[in-house]
């Protein structure tokens, strides 16, 4: 089922939670929303699931106007944070109760729920816990078991709020490669909340990037990390270098170098920021063409890479890089060496503009 | 597990100890012995006589009917009250908060002088009332009135710090899977809640049963007609009537006893139902 927001508003008191948010999610697709925390993106959540009813704006459903559907009628698969499993009722009881509140002439027989309920509980692999209380089961079985819940009455639409965010981070991983797996078998429509970058781009097809109540960028989990839309989103997923400089007819001035940015070519005299990904900072010996002289203030090695923090000799403060393992055997840095940089992709964003063209 | 760090002296922990007992002693067992000698003094066939009088047996008879309706009305205002204060926000819930807490913070006195005021001879509506013959002060209504009023926060208060540390997501996880408001309440939000309401009702039925100043105030003291237990205690001890009045009290006695051995049951099923898990659900081990 496609879900379309419709320049939603929402406040909660003097505070601005949702401000004119449009949004499209296709038939089949497994959508993150990602933000920091107060960005709005559960309050999102909870408003296409009806726990929430916009101030301005519609949803709907399919092409169907749902924005005055009660909770229970929008045939939604809720899954909260905290599961919000009935903590008086045994697993099995638990992923029961959507098909026991249907009405009695709509209600499955007893064995055909009987039935359906030891199949979602083998699809969550939990068969063996089915006579335990939730407080007996662990943060990740609980949430198989919240997810089996929202299954049972076979949902239109899931919705999950940081499905994943009171789980060591072992457990995360797992289970959010086995949600994946789920989706690809059932095919359902799928919203989730996440504030983890990792988690939304490993996960979901398409990640919609949302900040102070707004959407900043809805792409592909590639689109948005390789061509953010705008500074925020840069920042967001992932480390960056910030580089101050000026753009002037074509080329861009940052520190002691010049930068080729056809791009701007029209544009005259404005200052600029640049953004750099730590892995695509080029650390070498000899200077390369257009390389900024960096002193080796510090060295990481944090698991599969090595961080360097380096010091530029042009008095424009520290920079990040990572190298491999590989390349970090190969260079050997020392600290308090003088070694020279490269940028290998960087991003221009004018000041005072939120958008710029992205970069080939 | 504290014991290591808390471990104090065996004197301290002895000297405290005998402290704690050697006050519950002097001021709740001495005195309820005392209460039971006095009670037997004339011997068994004097007690059983003094309960078996018909003034006492209406004194017991009202005590019961008056608790009757009075639980019943504070439970569902408790449940409701409770329910409206933990799950929904709006405008004035302190000043509800506030309110339930009033019968607590005035003396049971002005309790009862309220109703006085209100429908009494000289009150508000009182000669509205003479004019239709409804009598309310010294008389069962007024009764029971004083009643529910004095004890209005027993089951609110024991449920709101309750369902506001529940929160309200199993209740829309239950809305969300197709639950009606009604299915919500009778398979979410009640089973939750069950054993705060049990413990609620005991404590405000004991308090029914042995409500004296406010009840004093409407009774009017009619003997076999507006008198509770509390009440026939009083007017027997006031005529001398040591025996029978200590006789009346040891049931009231009783009723305190059989409340605190209910409120440890009620508190043992509480504990059992949710028995470990509560520590667990708080900690996030996988």
């Amino acid at each position: 089922m496609t879900i379309a927001v419709n320049a939603v508003t929402k406040r909660f008191g003097h505070f601005l939670a949702l401000t004119d948010v449009n949004l499209t999610i296709p038939e089949g697709e497994l959508v993150a929303l990602l933000g920091p925390s107060g960005s709005g993106k559960t309050t999102l959540l909870r408003i296409i699931a009806g726990l929430e009813t916009p101030d301005a704006g519609t949803i709907h459903f399919h092409g169907h106007d749902a924005t005055t559907r009660a909770a229970r009628d929008r045939q939604v698969g809720f899954v909260f944070q905290h599961y919000a499993l009935f903590r008086h009722l045994t697993v099995y009881d638990n992923i029961a109760f959507g098909l026991r509140v249907i009405p009695r002439r709509l209600r499955p027989s007893r064995p055909a729920i009987d039935q359906k309920v030891r199949s979602l509980l083998q699809l969550v692999q939990l068969d063996w816990l089915a006579s335990h209380y939730p407080s007996q089961l662990s943060g990740g079985q609980r949430q198989r078991v919240a997810l089996a819940r929202a299954l049972a009455v076979e949902p239109r639409v899931m919705l999950l709020d940081e499905p994943f965010g009171a789980l060591d981070a072992k457990v995360r991983l797992e289970l959010r490669r086995w949600l994946r797996r789920l989706h690809d078998e059932l095919h359902v429509t799928s919203v989730f909340v996440t504030h983890d970058q990792e988690e939304a781009l490993e996960v979901a097809d398409r990640v919609v990037v949302m900040n102070e109540g707004r959407i900043e960028q809805v792409g592909t989990a590639e689109e948005v990390y390789e061509q953010p839309a705008n500074p925020f989103v840069y920042r967001f997923l992932g480390n960056v270098n910030l580089f101050h400089g000026r753009v002037h007819g074509g080329r861009v001035q940052i520190g002691s170098i010049h930068l080729d940015t056809p791009e701007h070519s029209g544009i005259q005299d404005t200052p600029a920021e640049g953004y750099v990904r730590p892995h695509d900072i080029e650390v070498d010996r000899t200077a390369p063409p257009a390389a900024i002289g960096v002193t080796v203030e510090e060295i990481r090695p944090v698991g599969p890479v090595v961080r360097l923090i380096l010091i530029r000799q042009d008095g424009g403060g520290r920079i990040e890089a990572e190298l491999s393992r590989d390349r970090h055997r190969e260079l050997r840095p020392q600290k308090g060496e003088r070694l020279f940089i490269r940028l290998k992709q960087l991003r221009l964003f004018l000041k005072d503009h939120r958008q710029t063209p992205p970069a080939p | 597990m504290a014991r290591s760090t808390l471990n104090e002296p065996a004197f301290i922990r002895l000297t405290l100890i005998t402290a704690a007992l050697g006050f519950l002693g002097l001021f709740l067992f001495v005195p309820l012995a005392a209460l039971l000698t006095e009670a037997l003094r004339k011997g068994l066939a004097a007690y059983l006589a003094a309960l078996e009088e018909p003034d006492a047996l209406s004194a017991i008879r009202l005590t019961l009917l008056t608790a009757a309706i009075a639980v019943p009305l504070n439970l569902l205002f408790g449940i409701a009250a409770a329910w409206a204060v933990a799950k929904f926000e709006f405008a004035g819930k302190q000043i509800l908060i506030t309110l339930i807490d009033l019968p607590f913070a005035v003396s049971p006195v002005i309790s009862g002088l309220i109703w006085v005021l209100l429908f009494g001879l000289q009150g508000w509506a009182g000669p509205w009332l003479a004019a239709h013959n409804i009598k309310v002060i010294f008389a069962v209504p007024g009764l029971v009135l004083a009643i529910i009023f004095v004890t209005v926060p027993f089951v609110a208060r024991e449920l709101i710090p309750l369902m506001q540390e529940q929160g309200a997501e199993e209740e829309e996880a239950a809305l969300v899977l197709g639950a009606s408001g009604l299915q919500t309440f009778l398979r979410v939000t009640l089973p939750n809640i069950k054993w705060g309401v049990l413990y609620g009702v005991v404590l405000c039925n004991a308090r029914a049963m042995g409500e004296f100043g406010a009840v004093s105030v409407v009774s009017g003291h009619i003997r076999g007609m507006t008198t509770t237990l509390p009440l026939h205690v009083e007017i027997l001890y006031n005529e001398y009537q040591f025996a029978a009045a200590f006789a009346v009290a040891s049931l009231l006695a009783l009723l305190a006893l059989v409340t605190l051995a209910t409120k440890q049951c009620v508190e043992w099923g509480a504990m059992r139902r949710t028995g470990g898990g509560r520590a667990a659900e708080r900690g996030e081990s996988p």
